[in-house]
């Protein structure tokens, strides 16, 4: 079953800390968005394998756009 | 009430184990800081005389006197790295702090007779002023450890006279009297002029057997007639005088127990003196615990060391403020106000050490889709918007009416900027804080956990704009500053980029201009700046923050100067519905 990473707010992606096919826990860093001159870190949702990541750093991304899949 | 209070709702959660895993650098961080600034209180610890060479004199040093006097376990040492005037010593010489003695809280402050036999130095005088606000604020007596040689002379034009001087502490001990707080001294040691009033103007004296007060000591009485210079012959008779009056100084206990009766009480040992001010101390006027007490004392339900893990050293991080408060307040329990209204801040109420006590804070990361209401852009926590203001209006003015003291929690970068936060009022919403602030007459203490900065750091119980802020404490994650050192930049050099660019000049000069005035704001916003001039009255290790708050709520509700019978709160059930 796949899990998706959305994006909790729209801003840029200051870091990735994930990249495909690494195994992953419950809470582990995914990624960095910056918005409003603060960092909102986004977390794993669950334990699995990431699936795919679909942004980089620079990419400016919506609320709710997906960003990774975790499998 | 005790339906309301007994069993609060939950507050926080257990961390998981990711969050865990994610933060063991930023507890290091924390805990090297930490490091640094314990090292910055052991050199004001150290300063002047070794401990071993007083006791040789058969005196004990203030730090051993303040060990013996307090009760164990109760020591909230304040302005400890105070230093405004950047004295060489290190120090402005007098030590204080909150703590109880017999029982009872107290403020607490001692000359150190380490240094210049606790003279008085630059700064002193703001230190000492600091310190009897405290006692007014809390309604509870201030106990002095007077042992004071007088002035340092070489730089008495920085602190003798002017409206907040060295003479200021003695009006203000009469400022207390009048008000009925009680301002009990040990007196040790030689205490001539300044140290002579120091000694006087206190409410009850408590001697030991070597130490004098006296209008003049025996420096200025052998030589008060200035001739116009000086030469052989008077310094031979100044050395005559001086001997004479070193062995026999003016205004010993011949003088103020036997024949003024100046001392109340006179002890033969430096421990008997500290007796007797803990037995007056335990009969000083204060309401039994119970008398206050909604719930039964206990601690939270989660340990207060994972605030290490919590509380971002970055700046720049996000994190969730109500599982602070979750490690700081008993059991971990609260009764939130208003949670759908101004998601920025936190309001509600908890309990520490049994007491009530309103806690407010504000909320950091995304504030959710249509937040603030009038704008069109979104809303980040740390900043305050219209909802957030008017909520925390209405909360304090409900502590004041109920007579519950207020912590403050600030990690703030401002008030929300712009026409469009103009015409949803802010300026007029955080005057009316202020106002509202003023006017509950209420103790009120501030945790600066992160950012003070702009008008938010006055608006939120900053220290700055109003009466009623007992004390304020940092972190080591604590910056202060009225904005960020590049938006300063950005505000002072932007004209001038664009004048540079129109002229065809070169803009790195410029650009350097901008860069070093950031960093420079960097350097006068960190903790240690921030302690030193005494715009946090302490950095207190992230730990240790809940101590803190029970001092304040024990010294808060020992002896208020009004009352809101339990039955009667409103806030409760407003909470409730």
């Amino acid at each position: 079953m796949a899990e998706k990473i959305l994006a909790p707010l729209a801003g840029k992606i200051a870091a990735v800390k994930i990249k495909a096919g690494d195994k992953v826990e419950e809470d582990d860093d995914a990624l960095v968005i910056e918005a409003m001159k603060m960092e909102t870190e986004v977390f794993v949702p669950c334990d699995g394998t990431v699936k795919e990541v679909l942004v980089k750093v620079g990419d400016k991304v919506e609320e709710d756009d997906v960003l990774a899949v975790i499998e | 009430m005790r339906p309301y209070f007994e069993k609060m709702p939950p507050l926080g959660r257990e961390l998981k184990k990711g969050e865990i895993k994610r933060t063991e650098d930023n507890v290091q961080a924390m805990k090297d800081a930490e490091a640094e600034v314990a090292k910055a209180v052991e050199a004001v610890h150290n300063a002047g005389f070794p401990t071993e060479k007083i006791n040789a004199r058969g005196e004990m040093t203030v730090w051993q006197r303040l060990e013996y006097l307090v009760d164990p376990g109760t020591w909230c040492p304040l302005h400890t790295l105070f230093n405004p005037l950047e004295n060489e010593e290190g120090t402005t010489n007098v030590i204080d702090g909150l703590g109880k003695i017999g029982g009872k809280w107290a403020v607490i402050i001692g000359f150190d007779n380490k240094v210049m036999a606790g003279a008085w130095l630059p700064g002193q005088s703001e230190n000492i002023l600091r310190v009897t606000d405290l006692a007014k604020r809390l309604n509870i007596p201030l106990v002095w450890l007077v042992n004071c040689s007088g002035a340092k002379l070489p730089e008495q034009e920085k602190f003798y006279a002017n409206r907040r001087g060295a003479g200021t502490p003695f009006y203000r001990h009469a400022e207390l009297e009048q008000m009925g707080i009680p301002v009990l001294a040990g007196i040790y040691g030689t205490n001539p002029a300044g140290g002579g009033y120091q000694g006087i103007s206190p409410t009850v004296l408590f001697a030991h057997k070597n130490c004098n007060i006296a209008v003049g000591g025996a420096g200025i009485v052998s030589g008060m007639a200035p001739k116009g210079g000086f030469d052989t012959e008077m310094a031979e008779n100044l050395i005559e005088k001086s001997r004479q009056f070193k062995a026999k100084p003016p205004g010993s206990v011949k003088t103020h127990y036997d024949v003024t009766g100046f001392f109340r009480y006179m002890f033969e040992t430096e421990e008997g003196v500290l007796d007797g001010l803990k037995e007056y101390m335990a009969q000083m006027p204060s309401y039994h615990p119970e008398f206050f007490r909604v719930a039964k004392p206990e601690p939270p339900a989660y340990p207060p060391e994972d605030v290490y893990r919590l509380l971002p050293m970055e700046p720049k991080k996000v994190y969730e403020f109500d599982q602070i408060l979750a490690r700081l307040v008993d059991g971990s329990q609260h009764m939130e106000f208003r949670p759908d209204y101004g998601p920025e801040v936190y309001t509600g109420l908890c309990k520490v050490d049994g007491y009530l006590v309103g806690c407010i804070g504000n909320r950091q990361g995304y504030l959710g889709k249509g937040y603030p209401e009038y704008a069109d852009y979104p809303g980040i926590g740390g900043k305050l918007y219209r909802q957030g203001l008017i909520k925390m209006n209405d909360f304090v003015i409900l502590c004041g009416r109920d007579r519950i003291p207020v912590i403050w929690f600030q990690d703030t970068s401002g008030i929300d900027v712009g026409d469009t936060a103009e015409k949803a009022e802010l300026l007029g919403l955080g005057q009316s804080l202020i106002y509202s602030i003023q006017q509950t007459d209420v103790p009120m203490m501030l945790v600066v956990l992160r950012k003070g900065s702009a008008a938010a750091h006055y608006v939120m119980g900053g220290p700055t704009a109003n009466r009623h802020n007992a004390f304020t404490l940092g972190t080591v994650a604590s910056e202060i500053y009225v904005m960020h050192g590049e938006t300063a930049a950005v505000a002072t050099y932007a004209r001038r980029l664009v004048k540079e660019k129109d002229a065809g000049k070169p803009l790195e000069p410029v650009i350097e201009k901008m860069n070093q005035l950031a960093r420079e704001y960097h350097d006068k916003s960190r903790p240690l700046f921030c302690a030193r001039t005494g715009m946090l009255d302490e950095i207190v290790p992230v730990a240790a923050l809940r101590q803190y708050m029970v001092a304040f709520a024990g010294a808060a509700y020992q002896h208020p100067k009004s009352i809101c019978p339990q039955h009667h709160l409103i806030l409760p059930r407003i909470i409730k519905g």
